[in-house]
This record gives structure tokens, sequence and C-alpha cells, in this order.
């Protein structure tokens, strides 16, 4: 075996705020795939002096891979047409591929930019069981990326029947199987009970509240939620779970999001795409923001985090398992659209959409997110996210990073955006906080890091991955952030100079915690009663 | 192996794209003695397993290595290239058939071109779908719009859309209507519990028809649509309709306006009740190969890499391509019994390399023929059922060297 590979980067700027390195000059040290704590002198050295490092960027959820997201790309070939991209010139004349952007890349360009980004890391957050096989084979052609795979549960068939039936041991049994056979990296729920409804038909189409019954009236929103958490909490899994509220998108669903965090007080949970869930108002009646009231809440409850699910204007397409919401965006846009009701498990949901400034809702959802960053006292607990490519696209983080961190930059965009549902945001109130480079850190890498319990990512102690990422240090924040001079994933040198030259295959994260095999045996009946694959060829263990 | 053979349980028939995966195969002396819960045509496609093994170079028999230098030659020479997907592929090996195509510049299609009219529908519009499991579970009214799945789909109606009990059918067929729409020649299942007759001139105006009665629209006074009126109406009363039409090409392609109609349709019933339209689909995993397609490239068919990206063209497509001269190699992946019958002649004249099923055997006498295995029967990976639900493949027999195998082998000689 050869030596494994040493390099210094020497002389930068560091920003390391889970070791408390707050722009420091130093050196870091990697050897293999590892940072170490030292090096002999003479090994070889990047000259980083003048320039910002920081560990590789960590995505704590995105939508890059599986049924839902390459059904979105299906439904863009006008987006694929008018963003080819040719397939960069790695070194040593290794191959790479071609392929087209949009709002949804193509995967070998979703790993390639994610990387040109900076990001070395990055969950998918919506993955049904019945097609984690296929979110895997997308992975395997998602270069130099980690990624790992958030598990859709909650208005699973299974789930809810033990939820009804009393039976929560085997619910837990059945949670921890199902995130081995799916090769999940942790738990993710959308719109608990909700979708259950969407497919069963008749008149009601959705859950309004947390309390809700849900097919048998021992089960709501609030009940899946309770279990779900626990089943996280109990199991030790690395991220709690992963909550897509009731009620997205909708005026007043404030009071949703409230109760929700407050049915599961004293427990970790993790809250995504607050943004979307942070309106005041009522329907039918308009919109206002809340983001006040819910950062409030998460502020003061230090066991709970969240990601934004910025919105950022300009096209954008959403796509979830909330399969309710997006029949209601195609009916109010008139927009194409995609339904998929997904057997037993869930749903899928996808309309193209564009967010613009003169949109009054588009606005307002702009200023609630932003109000949500300005206004979260703790940034280890409150990330960055545009739930691409919901809010827009990944490739919009340097844009987002600049409203962060410039003031000026960003009172000039309040001021071009149509006012008339701001009235009551913080934002009008001047908020004056600018992101510390440091903050961004935390926001972009250490913060989702540390949320995700990936101990070997987001900091650059020894030991930690060698996921690294090289600004050149510019005024104009998202310029700096859109090019980073270098990046180093897993300790291999993947862009130089500004250019991407090396694309090895990134590691998939995951998750096997242990269960009672008895759960396997009631769950054969079931399948036998109603699924339609066979229970052996379930999950997404790799065949021969 | 003992002459009582052995089984293997849980194979995926990959005989239709309904992807029935609850074959138990029984393999007896080498060969596929039985192949049990396939319905004649998964039996068929099964056979008994034997498959030709030839790796041939203009004609003659030669080694492999021989067979894929020549390949790699071929194909550098050519200006203009074609890599061409028909049926019995994994998705692992039409991973690596994008591949050499992205590589090569080429045009690549497949036999998905076929089905263009559904395609591009859905891509326009959208589409209001689910997987078959849930037409199982929920759907108490099921409208074959000029479909009997009984012939090229044959346990469609067993396994999904008729028969079996769900969630909310619990008596099976009996909590289910079953409607047959009549166009033309083109007749619904016999056993249907009401049949509609449309005019095949009729079938976009009725399905127009329609869609304006379920958005209570004012539709037509005129007597020819009242039965379309009427079922209309019949389906905004059902909980959860299911509305199948065929994706594949009978003798005559289909015709998008209708597919879009279709989708429209289907589209609009969401707001009055739940409606998916399910769109049948062939065998051996050709929504697999839009799938990949997909993910890899954007465009889930007829994706020219000859600009150094991939751009779409789904018209002309292949076979246009082949009309006009504009192809001087292909390279033809898959079983060539799958190939229409333009693509077939048209391939004549050109140089071609051949890699799958029985390919030795191909009408267009490829100049380079390497036999691989059947994907389900001799090699391992995953399919993808019509619905979009990946599935694992595991081999039953041994067989010839396999597709994914041989193309990596083709593309490392390709520096791919
Ligand atoms: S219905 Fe199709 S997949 Fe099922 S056994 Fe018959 S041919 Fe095979
Ligand atoms: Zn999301």
């Amino acid at each position: 075996m050869s030596a494994p590979s040493q390099l210094r980067i020497s002389g930068g700027t560091v920003y390391d705020p889970a070791n408390g390195v707050d722009g420091e000059v130093r050196d870091v040290c990697i050897e293999g795939e590892r940072i170490v704590a030292e090096l002999p002198s003479n090994v070889p050295r990047l000259d980083a002096r003048g320039m910002i490092v920081m560990p590789g960027g960590v995505d704590i959820h995105a939508h890059i891979a599986g049924s839902s997201v390459n059904q979105g790309r299906r439904l863009l070939p006008e987006q694929h047409a008018t963003d080819p991209v040719p397939a960069p010139r790695l070194a040593d004349g290794a191959t790479a591929r071609s392929g087209t952007a949009g709002t949804i890349p193509s995967t070998f360009t979703t790993g390639y930019r994610y990387a040109g980004l900076g990001y070395t890391t990055v969950m998918e957050a919506a993955v049904a069981p019945l097609a984690a096989r296929h979110a895997h084979a997308e992975l395997d052609d998602t270069p130099i990326i980690d990624a790992g795979c958030f598990v859709l549960l909650g208005n699973d068939e299974y789930l809810l029947r033990q939820l009804a039936a009393g039976e929560l041991a085997r619910a837990r049994q059945y949670v921890a199987w199902l995130l081995g056979a799916t090769r999940a990296y942790a738990i993710k729920v959308v719109n608990p009970g909700g979708i259950a409804r969407w497919k069963s038909g008749g008149t009601e189409r959705d859950v309004r509240g947390i309390d809700d019954p849900v097919g048998s009236s021992s089960v709501t929103p609030r009940k899946i939620l309770e279990v779900l958490a626990g089943v996280a909490n109990t199991l030790e899994l690395p991220h709690p779970v992963h909550i897509h509220c009731n009620n997205l998108g909708q005026p007043g669903n404030v009071a949703t999001t409230l109760q929700t965090m407050q049915a599961l007080a004293g427990q970790r949970a993790h809250f995504t795409h607050l943004q979307f869930h942070s309106y005041g108002g009522e329907r039918g009646k308009g919109w206002k923001s809340a983001a006040r009231d819910v950062i409030e809440h998460v502020n003061a409850h230090p066991e709970i985090s969240a990601d934004v699910g910025q919105v950022m204007f300009g096209p954008a397409t959403t796509l979830t398992a909330d399969a309710p919401v997006e029949h209601l965006l195609y009916a109010s846009t008139g927009r194409k659209w995609v339904n998929v009701d997904i057997e037993l498990e869930t749903g899928c949901g996808i309309v193209p959409y564009a967010y613009r400034q003169q949109a009054a809702v588009a606005a307002l959802q702009w200023a609630v997110g932003l109000e949500l960053f300005l206004l979260a006292r703790d940034p280890w607990r409150v990330v960055l996210s545009t739930d691409h490519p919901n809010g827009g696209s990944f490739l919009s983080y340097p844009q987002l990073i600049r409203l962060l961190m410039d003031r000026t930059y960003r009172d000039e965009q309040l001021k071009r955006v149509n006012q008339k549902l701001l009235a009551g945001s913080a934002l009008l109130d001047g908020l004056a906080r600018e992101y510390t480079l440091s903050e961004i850190a935390i926001v972009t890498r250490a913060g989702p890091a540390r949320l995700l319990g990936l101990k070997s990512k987001g900091h650059l102690g020894a030991g930690a991955d060698a996921d690294v990422t090289i600004y050149k240090d510019h005024p104009d924040r998202a310029q700096m952030f859109a090019t980073p001079r270098h990046v180093i994933k897993g300790g291999t040198i993947v862009v130089e100079e500004g250019q991407l030259r090396r694309a090895p295959p990134g590691r998939r994260l995951a998750v096997r915690p242990e269960y009672d095999a008895a759960v396997t045996k009631d769950l054969k009946r079931f399948f036998q009663d109603y699924a339609c694959v066979s229970f052996e060829n379930y999950g997404a263990e790799p065949v021969s | 192996m003992s002459a009582a053979g052995r089984t293997v349980e849980h194979i995926t028939c990959l005989g239709c794209g309904c992807a029935c995966d609850d074959i138990c195969v029984v393999v007896q002396h080498d060969r596929i003695g039985e192949a049990r819960n396939a319905c004649a045509l998964g039996a068929a496609w099964f056979g008994d397993g034997s498959i030709t093994q030839d790796v041939r170079v203009h004609g003659r028999t030669a080694s492999l290595e021989q067979a894929l230098d020549e390949a790699a030659r071929i194909l550098r020479a050519a200006q203009r290239p074609l890599v061409y997907l028909a049926v019995d592929l994994s998705c692992e090996a039409q991973r690596e058939a994008v591949a050499l195509a992205d590589r090569l510049g080429a045009m690549l299609d497949g036999v998905s071109s076929g089905a263009a009219a559904g395609i591009l529908a859905a891509q326009r519009r959208g589409r209001a779908g689910a997987t078959l499991g849930e037409i199982r579970q929920r759907a108490d009214v099921i409208v074959f719009w000029g479909t009997d799945p009984a012939e090229r789909y044959p346990r469609f109606t067993s396994r999904y859309a008729v028969e079996p009990r769900g969630l909310q059918t619990p008596e099976g067929r009996s909590s289910r209507t079953v409607i047959a729409v009549d166009v033309g020649a083109k007749r619904g299942p016999r056993d249907a519990a009401a049949r509609v007759a449309v005019a095949p001139g009729d079938e976009i105006d009725a399905l127009g028809v329609m869609r304006a009665t379920v958005q209570s629209r004012r539709a037509t006074e005129d007597e020819r649509f009242q039965s379309a009126v009427e079922l209309a109406r019949r389906m905004s009363a059902g909980r959860y309709v299911a509305l199948v039409a065929d994706g594949e090409p009978g003798a005559a392609p289909a015709d998008g306006d209708v597919a879009e109609a279709l989708v429209t349709l289907a589209q609009a019933l969401n707001a009055p009740t739940r409606c998916a339209l399910v769109v049948l689909r062939g065998g051996g995993n050709r929504s697999g190969a839009e799938a990949v397609l997909t993910w890899q490239t954007g465009f889930p068919f007829a994706v020219d890499f000859a600009p150094g990206y991939p751009s779409y063209r789904p018209r002309p497509g292949a076979i246009g391509l082949l009309a006009v001269g504009e192809l001087d190699a292909a390279l033809v992946i898959g079983s060539p019994a799958s190939l229409p019958e333009p693509m077939a002649t048209g391939l004549a004249p050109l140089v071609t390399v051949a890699i799958g099923p029985r390919v030795s055997a191909a009408s267009f006498k490829p100049a380079v023929a390497v036999d691989t295995g059947v994907a389900g029967i001799h090699e391992g990976g995953t399919a993808f059922r019509m619905d979009d639900v990946p599935l694992p493949l595991r081999p039953v027999l041994t067989g010839p060297p396999t597709a994914a195998g041989t193309l990596r082998s083709l593309r490392e000689r390709l520096g791919a």
C-alpha cells in the first residue's frame, strides 16, 4: 500500500467554528482522507495565503435523487434544452460526463455543481421506501458528494395501522427495520396524515390541524409525530425526526407549526423549510408574516432545530411528497402538474414554478425566510437551505449568503419587491444584522453537520474527513461563495484554481439500527394481503 | 444438481411492464422447467432459458477480446454513430450504454420512441398518476380506454386493477365498477360492467366533452357525445377513478393529441374526485431506460450527444435520422427482436455492433455480435415496472457474459 497522500493547506484564514477557530491564520493538514493535527514541514503545500478556509459545505435538505426528482426532471425538457452542460475537463484525461441543468440538473451535473460550490455532503430529503432502490441508483451516478437519504414515513399504511391498534412497540421495530432496509440516514415526516387523506379520496383531501383524525380516531398527526420523534430519539439516530409540518404554504399555518412544536416539547426534532410554515393571516383572507412568532419559539427551545427553506427569486420547481399542496398550486396556477400516489406509503406532487419579485406572495415568502435567518439567535440550530429546488436552486446559495452578510444589498433588494403583504414584517423595521463569516460557516457546514450527527463532517479538527473549501476573499460575498478557489473532498483536490479537476465517487451515509426480527413476520403478512411487490424484493439492498 | 431441480422464488418477470415479481422459477438440468405464477406471455418470455452464446466478427466466430477490439475500432471510426437501446437490459447495462453514447458523441435512442406520444404529452402537461398498487388499494371506478389488457398485459387485472382486494376495495372486483370504452376496433375488456362506444374520429372531441363535463362547463348538446357526458359524470361521482390506456404502439403509432387529452382529463378529475391515469407499457425494462436516460441526461429518450452535451431530438429520433442517411454506424444493445420494423431495416446498410441476447442471429447482420444473457434470467440488476417502481433482478441461470459487463469492457477500450 502506498503511503497516504499528504497535503498542508498553508497560511489561510481558517473558519472552523466547531473547534472555536474564528478567522485565524493557520495551516490545515491532510493525510489520506482525513484531517491530521500535524505533518512534517516538507510535505506538499497548497498556498492559501489571503484566502478563507472552511470545512466543505453540508446541505441538510435538498432534493437531488430518486423517483420524485426524476419525475421532475422528465417534466422539464425545455429547461434542460436551454441549460446544457458539457463534460468538465478533468485532470489526467479522466472521463467526466455531460448533462443538463435547469432547476433539476442531471445526476452527474448535480455532483459537479455541488462540488463546484464547495459543498461535499448533501442529504436527499424525501425518499419513498418503495423507490429507495431508485434513489440509491441515482446517487451512485452523482459523483463527489457524500449523500444520505431521508426515508418518508407518517402516511404509510403499515405505520398508521400499528398506531390505530396501539401497537407502538411494533411501530418502533418497523421503523428501525425500514431505515436499514432502505439504506436511509434519517426519518422524514411530510404532512403527517395529510397525504394518506389525499390518497383515500372522499371530501377530506388533507388534514387541517394536528388533531384531525386520519382513518381511525386514534390516529392523528400529533400521534404520528410523537411516535416518530420518539423512535428517532429512542434509537439514538444521529439525526432526529425531520419534520415537514401540516398545512405547508397556507396562510395562517403558524398555528399548526407552533402546535406541532409544542406537541413535541422537550424532544429533539428538526423542522424543515420553516419559511413555508411561518405565515399568519387566514385562508381566503390574506397572508402576513409570522416569522417572529415561530423563530421566538425556536430560540427558546434548544432541543429543536430548523432549516429555513429560503425562497429566491427566479425559477424553481416545487416538488414534494405533500401532494395535496401541489394540487392546490396546480389549480391556482394552471401550470403543468405531476401527481403520483405511491402505493401504501406516500405521494408525490410537482409543479414547475417561478418566484417573482413583483408577486406579493413570493415577496412575502422571501421576506419571511430572511426574517427567520436574521432573528434566529443560535445559528447552530437554524441553518441554510432553499429546499432545493422548491424555494430555488442550490446554485442560489451564494446569493442568499450575500443577502445575509450585506445589509446594504439586502435593503436595496427589499425596496424592489412587492410590498403589499410586508406590513408587520420585521424586515421593514430595518433588521440590521449582518452574518459574519463564522456564522456563515456555521449555517452552511458546522451547524448542519452537528444537527445531522455527522461527527467527521463540518469541521477541520484532527480525525475529520478531509472535506475543505478554500475561497478567495472578496467583498462581494455572492461572488466569493459561488466560485471557490479550491475544494478538497476526502483528501482529493476536486476543484483546483477554480476548475473542477477530479470527480471521485461519493460515499453513502446510512444507519442500520437493530430491530426485533418478529416484526418482519407481521410485515410479511401485511405484504401478502396488500402489497404489489414481494417482501423479499422490497428495500434497497444491493443485488448481485 | 439433482434431477428434481431447484426453485428460485420472488423472481421478476419482464414479459410485459407489469413486472410481476412473484414468479417461482423451477430449474432442472440448467433449464427453466417452469415459471410458476407467470401468465402465458411470461412463460414464453422465460422460455426454457436457453440462449445462444456466440461472439462473431464479420460473421465469423471470434473471441470476446477480438470482438470488443473490432467494436471499439468501428465506433471510433464512426462519424455519426447511433447507440440504440432495445429491451431486456438491466438499468446497470443502460447506465453503461448512456456513458458510451456520451463518450462517442452519439445519437442515443431506443424502443421508447415507440411510446413517444404519451411521453411527450406528459412532458407538455404533466400527469395525474399512481403506482399500480395504489389502483389496487383505491380504485372504485376503472375505465379502460380503448384497451383490453388481457392480451398484452395479462395479469394486470388480476394483480393490480380489478380483481385484488385492497384497502378501500375489500371485495375486490365487487367493490369496483369496470367500464370499457370501445374506440372503434380498439375494445375494452369483454367482462366490463358497462360499455361506451366512441368512434375513432370522435375520440379527441369525446375526451374534450368529458373534461368540460368534469369541470362543470357547458358541454355539447350533440347526441353523439351523450354517452361520453354520462361517463364523465359517472367518473366524477367515483371516489378514486383509474383511467387505463395503452402507451405502447399498436399497428399505428399512438396519437399525441389523444395522449394529451387523456392526461388533462385525468388531471381535471382531481377537482371533483381523485383520478390516476395508468399508461400501460411493455416489458423488458423499457421504463428503466427512460428513467436512466432522464437522470443521466435530463431527457427520457432520443438524446443526441453530438453537440458535446445531451440535446433532445424526439423528432426525428433515431428512425428519422436513419431515414435521411445521417447515421453511419450503430451500437445496438438488447434483444433485436424488439426493434421496430423501420429500425431493423434502416440498420441493414450501416456497420453495426450488437450486444445483447441472441444478437448473433439479428436480421440486420451486425459486423460485430456479442451474445449476452437476458436481464432477469441470466443477469441480475435492477428493472423498473411500468409505473417506475424499481425491482431487483436475480439471475436464475448462468449464461454468456453480461450486457453490463460487456459494455463496461467496451467503454474501457474507448477510454470512457
Ligand atoms: S403479466 Fe406481464 S410481467 Fe406478469 S407474468 Fe405476465 S408477462 Fe410477466
Ligand atoms: Zn424538501
